[in-house]
């Protein structure tokens, strides 16, 4: 059985892998097997090491992807604050609005019209 | 004076806790080419968890309580302390001041002290070298 898929250029041979993945591993436990031995398992010398502070709880730790707006959140904090009270969600507030916008265009364009 | 049991480099974590700097320059001295204790495989690492001494100066202030014991139960066993200076060996011209909790054998047990203040990089390094030599009859105890 032929194992070589030639490209005629290149070449892919899953044997050639499978050795390189055995060599790796081997080198892995090699080094790992010469790791230090002195830790104890469940004491703090297993622990994360964050310049001799108390290390908070995984999901305090993380930070999350919307935190890169922060600082636009920040900054707009007043604005957002506003603008977040009329988004009830609910559609006959967003129709009431809608039709009081709707009335003040009317009347400035009348206003407006009647000026000329 | 042998060092058979203990083979590979001596690696040490440097804390300070709340000294003048007086006693880090010193120790920054001792890796300087003049003093060079890198050749004899004794360096400075950046984490507890790689270290074997913990060389503690300064008298340990109030707020570096719970830091010194933490760092300290993260070193692997076995492991040593130095306390280097005259603050961290007997509080020094900080004694019976009203922000420290130490001198450092008060927090944590120490195996060497290296007084002066500060105290000569000749001095460190022979401190060191007591370190090294109780973390051998330390680790041959380990192995037995």
């Amino acid at each position: 059985m032929k194992f070589i898929l030639g490209s005629g250029y290149t070449f892919w041979n899953p044997l050639i892998w499978i050795i390189v993945f055995l060599v790796v591993m081997v080198m892995v436990y090699f080094f790992r097997r010469r790791g230090q031995k002195g830790y104890k398992k469940g004491t703090d010398q297993a622990r994360i090491f964050l310049c001799g502070e108390e290390v908070p709880e995984a999901e305090q730790r993380h930070i999350r992807v919307g935190n890169i707006y922060w600082g636009f959140f920040e900054t707009l904090k007043e604005y957002y604050n506003f603008i977040l009270k009329p988004h009830t969600g609910i559609i006959n507030d967003y129709i009431l609005w809608f039709v009081v916008a709707i009335a003040i265009t009317v009347i400035i364009l009348l206003i407006a019209g009647l000026a000329k | 004076m042998s060092l058979t049991a203990f083979k590979r480099a001596l690696w040490v974590y440097h804390l300070n806790t709340g000294s003048c700097n007086g006693c880090d320059i010193e120790i920054l001295a001792v890796l300087t080419p003049r003093y060079d204790a890198e050749r004899f495989g004794i360096k400075l690492v950046g984490s507890p968890r790689h270290a074997d001494v913990l060389l503690v100066t300064g008298p340990v202030v109030k707020q570096m309580v719970s830091r010194v014991k933490r760092i300290y139960e993260q070193i692997p066993d076995p492991k040593l302390v130095m306390a280097v200076g005259n603050c961290g060996t007997e509080g020094g011209v900080f004694y019976e001041s009203y922000s420290l909790a130490g001198p450092i054998d008060q927090i944590i047990p120490v195996d060497v002290y290296v007084p002066g203040c500060p105290p000569r990089p000749e001095a460190i390094i022979h401190g060191v070298v007591m370190a090294w030599v109780k973390l051998e009859k330390l680790f041959k105890q380990e192995v037995a």
